[in-house]
């Protein structure tokens, strides 16, 4: 990918914002940045960028209420700058519709890798489509399409259909999902799996709480199967 | 003729004191009266049994106690009441029967002939025995010796004893001494109890003797005997009765200060008793709950102020995340440029850039650890194969050459792979720094009685671990060698492996190999943790 990405990055501290600024221009990324939410959203809808970078812990509207609010209009990735890996922050955010999130202090080298995985998930790269019943998955035009209307999937949540609509009927554990769909490059975060398979299901299930296509594996993992 | 009946008979002249003398009641069973319900807790049911065969002893002692105590008031009152009842019922028997024998004689014996005749005597003694009340009698005359009508008993079955002093005259008997008395005494014939008396009628006339059938009197004082016996019977159950609940009375509010005694050295320290009434084990019980009050007040000071000061770490790592944030966030830069610096300056960002990257690390273990100390860790488990995640915590940090894996396929365990992959980094990459390679990493499975486990083994080939050090490898900033205080990481790395491997339900051991080659540090992990905090089903 030869794009100049542009990013916007949301922080509130000057020192941080100031310093990923310089670490992901450096990388390559063109960057805007705003120091709230309230600015981020303005700057958001004004410039268009190709993926926003989070902190959670914004004054004003936080981080949560920033990425619900970009996803009800908008499906670009959006990678969240969180304090802990293990609290309740990467639920609640994952919920709210982030694709993936990295942990203060962050390796300028590590968000860039983030980026880019994220940003790879939107690229075509087949030209073949796939129907499992009303659901229709056209890898040339990266469209889902449910009983015919077109379905608003974010970067990460078409290219996870995509990976279980590629083994159909064949179960994917979280480790082989987390290496496909988000090129964790070791054991990531199997919480990922877990809210984007809930969001996906959110989508093109007809029933999401019992779900027909998208099939949890006892001890595995998920599996796409055709309706019979 | 006398007027007075004096007596060589046995049990002869009873005191005449009051009769029926707190007939068998219980009074003094030694039983402090019931203090009312208890309102204690509920025996918790484990443990009930126990306790209470403990208390036993002292149960039984107190039942014990007042059973001898009513025992013997009651034998004592009882036997009393007995004995002053049956004298008063003889002697008033006794008195009515000799005086009335005494009456008839006078007035039928000085109605006889000087001389009488066998068919005289009969006739007086049937006069006698008819007239009067309802007893026997028998004369005896040098001549001859008759007895009245329907008599069982003849003279000859009057006792020795009383024959011989009726036939004397008293010599000692002070109103008149010389003349003959009215003798009495109570035997047993075939079985009856019968009052005899007998007496000379004159100096020279017949002697005669009465039978008196004692039998109802007995009869009756046999049914009071049964009676006191019963009543004592019913006074000893009811004092066990009493001591019963005396007894519970004392043991529940001890057995509740037993409980509560254990409670509190279990650690909860808010147990208190309730406290009701001014007696010995209220005033017990007070003084309980004052060292119970003192003890949670001082326990609680000092986890406030463990609390606090755990508290402050927490802030400070956080504090001290922002900055490094930014610090890390331009490293990159640095170190990229570095090479492009002036000689004099580039020593000095590499520096800046080295130590950046060391704090952020003791940071964030120091945040690890505070998050442990909070209990605010969780899991996050998920079916992992073991082989898989070993060899990506080896590959991710480029030690595949160094480390050899023996590790079979397929071994697959429930489990948080990004803590689990902390405590391997952590053990391999101790078992590197100071054994150097090849680390050998075996894992394998095992059984016992908890459960199954999954094992890894992480050995080295180098010095191995002094005997005086190994307690304390897993202590936070110990280092072995103090010398050695220069790049050993942050000092929390094998303390933050072995809290790593305890949230899963398992542990770590340090040993030295037994050919004595090398540490070999042991990760046991259950295969199926504990899920309550797990978020994948």
């Amino acid at each position: 990918m030869n794009r100049v990405s542009h990013l916007l990055l949301i922080e509130d501290d000057d020192a941080i914002r100031t310093g990923l600024e310089l670490a992901l221009t450096r990388q390559g990324h063109r960057v805007s940045v705003a120091a709230s939410g309230e600015d981020g959203l303005k700057l958001f809808k004004e410039q268009r960028p190709d993926l926003i970078v989070l902190d959670v812990m914004l004054p004003g509207i936080d981080g949560f209420e920033v990425c619900r609010r970009i996803r009800r209009t908008d499906q670009l990735p959006i990678i969240l700058l969180t304090a802990r890996s293990d609290d309740i922050d990467v639920v609640v955010g994952l919920e709210s519709g982030a694709d993936d999130y990295v942990v203060k202090p962050v390796q300028p080298r590590v968000l860039d890798a983030r980026i880019r995985a994220v940003l790879r998930r939107g690229e075509r790269e087949s030209s073949d489509s796939a129907a499992f019943g009303d659901l229709v998955i056209d890898r040339n035009a990266m469209t889902v399409t449910k009983s015919g209307a077109e379905l608003q999937l974010t970067p990460t949540e078409l290219r996870l259909l995509l990976e279980l609509s590629r083994r159909p009927g064949q179960a994917l554990s979280r480790q082989q999902l987390l290496r496909l769909v988000w090129e964790h490059d070791y054991l990531g975060d199997s919480r990922l799996v877990d809210a984007c398979v809930q969001r996906l299901r959110a989508k093109v299930e007809d029933v999401p709480s019992a779900p027909t296509l998208i099939r949890t594996v006892r001890g595995v993992g998920y599996r796409l199967d055709a309706p019979a | 003729m006398t007027n007075r009946s004096t007596t060589t008979a046995p049990n002869g002249n009873g005191h005449d004191s009051g009769a029926g003398h707190g007939s068998g009641s219980a009074h003094g069973s030694g039983a402090e009266p019931p203090h009312g319900a208890d309102p204690g807790p509920a025996h918790p049911r484990a443990g009930w049994v126990v306790r209470r065969l403990r208390l036993t002893s002292l149960r039984i002692r107190m039942i014990a106690v007042c059973a001898v105590v009513a025992l013997a008031a009651a034998v004592s009152s009882s036997g009393i009441a007995y004995w002053l009842n049956r004298d008063a019922v003889l002697k008033r028997t006794q008195d009515t029967a000799l005086a009335d024998f005494r009456n008839q004689l006078d007035r039928t014996v000085t109605a006889l002939p000087l001389e009488p005749s066998c068919q005289d005597l009969q006739v007086a003694a049937n006069v006698v025995a008819t007239t009067g009340l309802r007893y026997d009698v028998a004369m005896t005359s040098p001549s001859c010796t008759v007895a009245s009508l329907r008599s069982h008993y003849t003279a000859a079955d009057v006792p020795d004893a009383l024959r011989r002093q009726v036939e004397q005259p008293c010599m000692h008997c002070t109103t008149s001494p010389g003349q003959y008395h009215l003798f009495w005494q109570r035997v047993n014939l075939d079985g009856v109890p019968y009052l005899i008396g007998g007496t000379k009628v004159l100096p020279s006339g017949p002697t005669a003797y009465m039978f008196k059938s004692l039998d109802d009197e007995q009869r009756d004082l046999d049914s009071l005997a049964w009676s006191l016996g019963i009543a004592t019977l019913l006074a000893l159950v009811g004092a066990a009765l009493l001591a019963q609940a005396a007894a519970a009375t004392v043991l529940k509010p001890v057995a509740r200060l037993a409980e509560a005694a254990r409670r509190l050295g279990e650690g909860n320290l808010d147990t208190r008793l309730d406290v009701t009434g001014q007696d010995e084990l209220a005033e017990l019980s007070r003084t309980f709950n004052h060292t119970a009050a003192a003890l949670e007040a001082q326990v609680d000071e000092l986890s406030a102020r463990e609390h606090a000061s755990r508290r402050f770490v927490a802030d400070m790592s956080h504090e001290l995340r922002t900055p490094l944030t930014a610090m890390t966030a331009v490293t990159d830069i640095l170190e990229d440029e570095a090479d492009m610096l002036d000689p004099m300056i580039e020593p000095a960002v590499r520096l800046v850039v080295s130590e950046t990257r060391r704090l952020t690390e003791l940071v964030e273990n120091l945040m690890e650890v505070t998050r442990f100390d909070a209990g605010t860790a969780k899991l996050v488990v998920d079916e992992v194969d073991i082989a898989d995640l070993i060899t990506s915590t080896i590959d991710a940090r480029a030690w595949l050459d160094a480390v050899e894996l023996d590790a079979p396929r397929g071994l697959v365990a429930r489990l948080d792979p990004r803590r689990i992959d902390v405590v391997l980094a952590n053990l391999i990459g101790n078992a590197l720094k100071h054994g150097g390679s090849p680390v050998r990493v075996r894992a394998r499975e095992d059984s016992d009685a908890h459960g199954d486990w999954l094992v890894v083994e992480v050995a080295d080939g180098g010095p191995g671990i002094p005997e005086d050090v190994l307690p304390h490898v897993f202590d936070r900033f110990f280092k072995a060698d103090a010398s050695r205080r220069r790049s050993e990481g942050s000092g929390l790395g094998l303390s933050i492996a072995m809290e790593n491997a305890r949230i899963h339900g398992g542990t770590i051991t340090a040993a030295n190999a037994a050919d004595g080659v090398g540490a070999v540090f042991t990760l046991r992990l259950p295969k199926n943790p504990p899920t309550k905090d797990g978020i994948t089903q």
